[in-house]
């Protein structure tokens, strides 16, 4: 009597399986490779990240919103809104200097919300303290890599107004 | 007629070891080089100047065919 012959696994699933004590068939010559296909894949995101940059894609909303009155911000008030057809949040600040800013409410780090700390000029990021000049947005201190996408701020007849970022 | 590959297969398995070991330590370090320039190409496309991200893909793609090349250089199996 014979014995049951099962099937061979095929060879990426030796190389990679999923039980732990199976991985000892991986060689380093194995693991050379596999370093060259990782390599492979940052070459396509770096290609990914070309053809992005020249893309145009969806554009967000474009022309003149209101957001609030005058009257409505105290000296040092924030308030969070969103421009129609965009899921963006934005925050727009009434700075102590008695100037307006809008900029997106999110951290150009990992996206965590961002706030105004009323006082300081500074906006936070409580996630990995990151810290933003309300003024210009640009970075000021912490990890993010890039200053907050601004809008265009205009004060009407005591109605503050947004540039669509489009 | 004698070639490096033939002076490899009958060098001391210490040596090919060590060899194994720096071309993987290479690929490593190449890859790190990549990591870094697909970082600063997503920034600075993230940050509308788009400067960066064809000299990155270049240096990405030249990086990958060194990566590759040192491929060439790993010791044979033992027989």
């Amino acid at each position: 009597m014979g014995t049951k012959q099962y099937p061979q696994p095929p060879d990426w699933q030796r190389d990679f399986p999923y039980r732990q004590e199976e991985a000892r068939l991986v060689t380093r010559r194995e693991f050379s490779r596999m370093l060259c296909l990782i390599s492979a894949a940052m070459v396509t995101g770096s290609g990914y990240v070309a053809i992005r940059s020249f893309w145009k894609g969806k554009k967000g909303p474009a022309g003149r919103f209101a957001v609030c009155s005058v009257s409505e911000l105290p000296l040092g008030g924030t308030r969070s809104f969103q421009l129609p057809g965009s899921n963006t949040p934005y925050i727009l600040i009434h700075l102590e200097n008695g100037q307006f800013r809008a900029y997106e409410q999110k951290c150009t780090h990992l996206s965590c919300a961002v706030f105004y700390k009323a006082g300081t000029g500074k906006i936070e990021c409580p996630c990995h303290n990151g810290w933003f000049d309300a003024n210009t947005g640009e970075v000021v201190q912490g990890p993010p890599p890039r200053p907050l996408p601004a809008l265009e701020v205009m004060v009407e007849s005591g109605q503050v107004y947004v540039n669509g970022p489009a | 007629m004698s070639n490096f590959r033939r002076a490899q297969d009958e060098a001391h398995p210490n040596k090919t070891s060590t060899l194994t070991l720096a071309i993987i330590v290479v690929q490593i370090l190449l890859i790190t080089l990549q990591i870094w320039l697909l970082y600063s190409g997503l920034n600075n496309t993230l940050e509308h100047n788009r400067d960066v991200a064809i000299p990155a893909l270049i240096a990405s793609f030249i990086l990958f065919l060194a990566c590759c090349g040192l491929l060439y250089f790993l010791p044979g199996r033992k027989r």
